[in-house]
C-alpha cells in the first residue's frame, strides 16, 4: 500500500520546506519514502510542487496522480486538482467548497506562531490528521529540528502543527495510509550520495561553474570542504573548471567537476586533453533537456551519445549511469577508482530526476577511505611518464618527486615531450587505445530484475531504473512475462557480456520483445546496443517532456 | 611509412626572440635557487608555448589559452610547487584572456612569463591581441581596427600582486625581472616580455623596441596604483620596462584554511597511509 502527498504553490512559498518536513518525519516513523520535486526556473512565483510518496514496501518511482493535494495558491489548485486520484483529498490554503478542505495555512501560522513562515508546520499537521497518523512524531521532529533556535521557536512550530492537525479533524482518517514500522529509516538524494561518495573517496579539489541540476553536488562539496579537506573553487567558466581539474589531477589529487549538458559542451576540449595526458579526471554530467539552454529545471537522458563521443581524437573513457542514490554513491567511487586505475577520464551521468529525488537508503559510511591512485612509490632516475606497456597503463609518478613529469597535449614520445615522429605517434596512440580493452573487461554487467526467461525485456540506464522496476512489478502482477536489464555502466560496453545478460544466444529462452526505456527522442542507448550486439529489433518507450517516467506510464505504454 | 625527422631541439626560426628568453629563463631558475624537481612549467599552444620542452623541469603543456586554469589547479593541489607559465601573447591575451582577468582577481601564486611579439607566429602572421592598430596582415588586409589589449593595465586594475615588463633584447634586465618574479611570494606575477618576431612582424623589430624601451627609474613608486596605471598605458615613442606595480594583497592559496594543514596532495597521501 502506498500514498502520494503533493504540496504545491509558488516558488518562495515554502513548498520545499513542507516537503522536506514530511519526508524527514515519515522516515523517522519508519515508512518507505520516495520524494520528487517539480520546479520552475525562477526564484519567486510560478508553480512548484513536491511529491512525497510513502509506502509499506520499498518505492522506486513517483506517480502522476496524488492522493492528497495541499494547494497553497488558487493556481496550484486549478492546475493540479485534475491529478488527484479517485477518493483522494484536497487541502486548500484558503476557503473552498465541496470535498476540498479549506485551511488558511498562512493565516493560522500568523495567528498561532506569529509568522506565515510556519505555514509548513500547519500543513504538515493537517496532513497527519487526514492520514490518521498521530501528530506526536511530527511534533517530536519539530522539537529536534528547531532546538538550536530556542524554546520559543520550538513551541510556536509545535503549536502550529497541532493547530493544523485540529483544523483537519472533521476529515480525520479521510485517506487510508500505510502503517509505519516505527523503526526510523535514513533517506538520501542522488546529489548527497554523489557528494558524500566523492568526499569520502578522497576528492580534494573540485572546480565548477554553477549549472542546474549539477549545482547541488558542488554545493554539497563546499558544505563538507572544511571537514574533509577539499578546496572547492568556483571557476570563471566550465573551460577553466575542467582545465583546473586536469592540473590538479596531474599533481596527484583526485579531483572532479560538476556540470550539465551546456557546460559539458564547453568542457569537451578539456576532456580530450585528459585523454591525451592520461589524467584521471571525473566529470559529473547531470542532464536536463536540451538543445541549448533547454528546460533548466527539468529532466532528460539526452546526452548519452554526446558523452560517449565527446572529444576530438580517439581515447578511452568510462561512463557510469547510476539509477538510485545508493547506486550513485557506489558508482561515484567506482568512477574515481576506474579513472585512476586506467589513467583515463570518467563521466558520471545523472539527471535532474536522480539528482533531486529523495528515497530511503541505508546509511552511507561517512569515514574518509581514500581510493588507490596507483602511484609509483619510488620512480627511477630515468623515469618517463608514458612508458609503453601491455595494458597501455604507464607507471605514474607525480611532480615534486625525484622524477620530472612531462605531459603534453601535442603527440609526444614516451618521455612526454612533443614530437612529430610518426612512428612514436602510432606507438603512443596504440598504447592509449589498449587501455580500452582492460576497461571493457572490467565494465559492470547489467542488473536484471525479473525472471531470467521473461518474454519481454525492458532495457534501461541511469535514473530510469526505479520507474522501470515498478513497471515490471505492475506488468508481472497483471500476468505478463517481463523483466528488466539496467545498465549502470554505459561505456565501454562488453558485447559478449551483454549478449549473455540479454540471453540473445540462448535460443528459446531469449526475450521475444526488447524495449528500451529512455528519456530522449529516439533511444540513444538502444542505438549503442544495436551497434554493440547487432540487435535486430528493439522498440523504444521514449519520453522527452522534461518530466521523469513513472512506473505506471511505462506499464501503460507497454500494454498499448 | 615516411617518417619526417623529429627531435627535441627548439622548433623556432633562427634568430627568434624565444632563444634569449629560454637562455635567460635557465639562468634565472639557477639564480633564484629554484629546485627544478619542484618547478612546473605550464604553457598553452603556440611557438612560445613550446619553451617548457627545451629545459629541465616538470612540464604541463596543455590546451591553447588554458595554461592559467591548469596552473591554478596545479598550485592548489600542491602549493609547495613553483608554478611558472611561459607562453605567448596569442595564448595568454587572446584565447585565454578570460582566464587572465580571473587569475589576476584570484591572485594565486602563479608566475606568468608572456612572450609578447604582437603577432601570431605558429599560424603564420595574423594579428595578435597586442598588435598595434593599422598593423596589416593577410587577414587584417586593411590593418588592425581593434584597440590593443593592455595587459599590464588589466593586471593593475585587478590588483595583481606583481606587474612587470621586460624586453628579450636586454638579457640583463630580463634576468633581473625573472629572478624578481621567481622570488616573489605574494601571489600572481605578470611579466610581459617584448620580443621581436623575425618572420611575421616587420614593424615591431628588435631595433623598433630598442629605440623605445626605457627602464623605469628608481623614483617610480611601484605601490602607487595611479602612477603604475599611467606607465602601463604608456605605449609609443616610449615604452616603460621594469617593475611597474606591486600590491601587498595576500595570495589566494594563503587565504584557504584547508591548506593550513599542508598541501592537498600531502593531505591525501597522509589519509591514504603515506602512499
Amino acid at each position: 500500500m502506498d500514498l502520494t502527498i503533493r504540496v504545491a504553490g509558488e516558488a518562495g512559498q515554502g513548498v520545499q520546506t513542507t516537503g522536506d518536513l514530511l519526508v524527514a518525519t515519515m522516515a523517522e516513523m519508519g515508512l518507505h519514502v520516495f520524494a520528487t520535486k517539480s520546479y520552475m526556473s525562477r526564484i519567486r512565483g510560478g508553480l512548484n510542487w513536491f511529491d512525497v510518496r510513502i509506502g509499506d514496501r520499498p518505492l522506486f518511482s513517483g506517480r502522476e496522480t496524488a492522493d492528497l493535494l495541499v494547494a497553497l495558491t488558487p493556481q496550484a489548485l486549478a492546475t493540479l486538482r485534475p491529478y488527484v486520484a479517485q477518493g483522494g483529498a484536497v487541502v486548500f490554503n484558503g476557503e473552498c467548497e465541496g470535498t476540498c478542505i479549506g485551511i488558511g495555512l498562512e493565516a493560522v501560522a500568523k495567528e498561532v506562531g506569529g509568522s506565515a513562515v510556519m505555514a509548513n508546520a500547519v500543513a504538515a499537521g493537517a496532513v497527519f490528521t487526514l492520514l490518521a497518523y498521530d501528530a506526536r512524531p511530527l511534533t517530536d521532529y519539530l522539537r529536534v529540528r528547531f532546538k538550536k533556535k530556542g524554546a520559543e521557536t520550538v513551541e510556536k512550530n509545535v503549536a502550529c502543527a497541532e493547530e493544523g492537525a485540529r483544523r483537519a479533524a472533521a476529515r480525520a482518517g479521510a485517506l487510508r495510509a500505510p502503517t509505519p514500522t516505527g523503526t526510523p529509516v535514513t533517506v538520501a538524494s542522488g546529489t548527497e550520495a554523489v557528494g558524500l561518495a566523492a568526499a569520502t573517496a578522497g576528492v580534494k579539489f573540485a572546480a565548477s561553474y554553477p549549472m542546474t541540476p549539477a549545482t547541488g553536488v558542488f554545493t554539497y562539496l563546499a558544505s563538507v570542504a572544511d571537514e574533509y579537506g577539499i578546496v572547492v573553487e568556483q571557476a570563471e567558466d566550465e573551460i577553466a573548471a575542467v582545465n583546473m581539474v586536469c592540473g590538479a589531477t596531474y599533481v596527484g589529487v583526485p579531483a572532479m567537476t560538476t556540470t550539465s549538458g551546456g557546460g559539458f559542451a564547453l568542457m569537451v576540449e578539456g576532456l580530450s586533453l585528459a585523454g591525451m595526458l592520461e589524467l584521471p579526471i571525473l566529470i559529473m554530467l547531470s542532464q536536463r533537456p536540451g538543445p541549448a539552454t533547454g528546460l533548466p529545471t527539468r529532466t532528460a537522458q539526452q546526452d548519452l551519445l554526446f558523452a560517449v563521443h565527446a572529444g576530438h581524437g580517439e581515447f578511452p573513457r568510462a561512463i557510469f549511469a547510476p539509477g538510485t542514490p545508493k547506486q550513485a554513491h557506489r558508482l561515484t567511487r567506482r568512477a574515481l577508482e576506474t579513472a585512476h586505475k586506467w589513467q583515463s577520464p570518467a563521466i558520471l551521468m545523472l539527471d535532474e530526476f536522480l539528482a533531486d529525488l529523495v528515497m530511503d537508503t541505508p546509511p552511507f559510511d561517512t569515514a574518509l577511505r581514500p581510493i588507490d591512485r596507483h602511484i609509483l612509490a619510488e620512480p627511477p632516475a630515468n623515469y618517463v611518464r608514458y612508458a609503453v606497456t601491455e595494458s597501455g597503463v604507464s607507471p605514474r609518478a607525480l611532480p615534486g618527486s625525484i622524477a620530472f613529469v612531462v605531459v603534453d597535449s601535442d603527440e609526444h614520445t614516451e618521455d612526454g615531450h612533443l614530437t612529430e615522429d610518426l612512428e612514436a605517434r602510432v606507438r603512443l596512440q596504440d598504447k592509449r587505445s589498449r587501455k580500452a580493452q582492460g576497461m571493457r573487461a572490467e565494465a559492470l554487467a547489467p542488473e536484471r530484475y525479473g525472471p531470467q526467461d521473461a518474454e519481454t525485456l525492458l532495457v534501461c540506464w541511469g535514473s530510469t531504473y526505479g520507474p522501470c522496476r515498478e513497471a515490471v512489478d505492475i506488468l508481472a502482477a497483471a500476468g505478463a512475462s517481463v523483466a528488466m536489464l539496467h545498465f549502470a555502466q554505459v561505456w565501454p560496453l562488453d558485447a559478449a557480456a551483454i549478449r549473455k545478460a540479454m540471453r540473445l544466444d540462448g535460443g528459446a529462452a531469449g526475450p521475444k520483445r526488447v524495449v528500451s526505456v529512455e528519456g530522449n527522442v529516439g533511444g540513444q542507448f538502444a542505438a549503442l546496443l544495436r551497434q554493440a550486439v547487432a540487435l535486430a529489433d528493439c522498440e523504444c518507450v521514449c519520453k522527452y517532456d522534461g518530466m521523469p517516467f513513472t512506473g505506471e506510464q511505462i506499464a501503460e505504454r507497454l500494454k498499448a | 611509412m615516411i617518417n619526417p625527422p623529429s627531435d627535441n631541439k627548439p622548433a623556432w626560426c633562427p634568430g627568434c626572440g624565444n632563444f634569449p628568453i629560454l637562455k635567460v629563463l635557465d639562468r634565472a631558475i639557477e639564480d633564484a635557487g629554484i629546485d627544478r624537481r619542484r618547478l612546473v612549467l605550464v604553457s598553452g599552444i603556440g611557438q612560445a608555448a613550446k619553451t617548457p620542452h627545451y629545459t629541465r623541469a616538470n612540464v604541463f603543456n596543455g590546451l591553447h589559452g588554458r595554461a592559467l586554469p591548469a596552473a591554478t589547479g596545479i598550485k592548489l593541489a600542491n602549493h609547495d610547487l613553483e608554478v611558472v607559465v611561459t607562453s605567448g601573447d596569442g595564448d595568454m591575451y587572446g584565447e585565454g584572456a578570460g582566464h587572465l582577468l580571473h587569475t589576476f582577481r584570484r591572485n594565486i601564486g602563479v608566475k606568468m612569463f608572456v612572450h609578447n611579439n604582437q603577432v601570431y607566429g605558429l599560424t603564420k602572421g595574423q594579428a595578435s591581441p597586442t598588435s598595434d592598430p593599422g598593423f596589416v596582415t593577410k587577414i587584417q588586409t586593411h590593418g588592425v581596427i581593434l584597440a590593443p589589449v593592455r595587459p599590464l593595465a588589466l593586471a593593475i586594475v585587478e590588483d595583481c600582486s606583481l606587474v612587470a615588463r621586460s624586453f628579450a633584447g636586454d638579457q640583463e634586465h630580463l634576468e633581473a625581472m625573472m629572478v624578481a618574479a621567481l622570488k616573489h611570494t605574494g601571489g600572481t606575477v605578470l611579466l610581459d616580455i617584448l620580443q621581436p618576431c623575425i618572420s611575421f612582424n616587420r614593424i615591431n623589430t628588435l631595433t623598433w623596441y630598442k629605440e623605445r624601451v626605457r627602464p623605469v627609474g628608481d623614483e617610480h613608486d611601484s605601490t602607487d596604483r595611479a602612477k603604475a596605471l599611467d606607465l602601463a598605458l604608456t605605449w609609443g615613442d616610449e615604452i616603460p620596462i621594469g617593475i611597474i606595480y606591486r600590491s601587498d594583497r595576500p595570495s589566494f592559496e594563503s587565504r584557504l584554511g584547508v591548506l593550513e594543514n599542508g598541501t592537498l596532495v600531502g593531505q591525501f597521501a597522509e589519509a591514504a597511509g603515506g602512499c
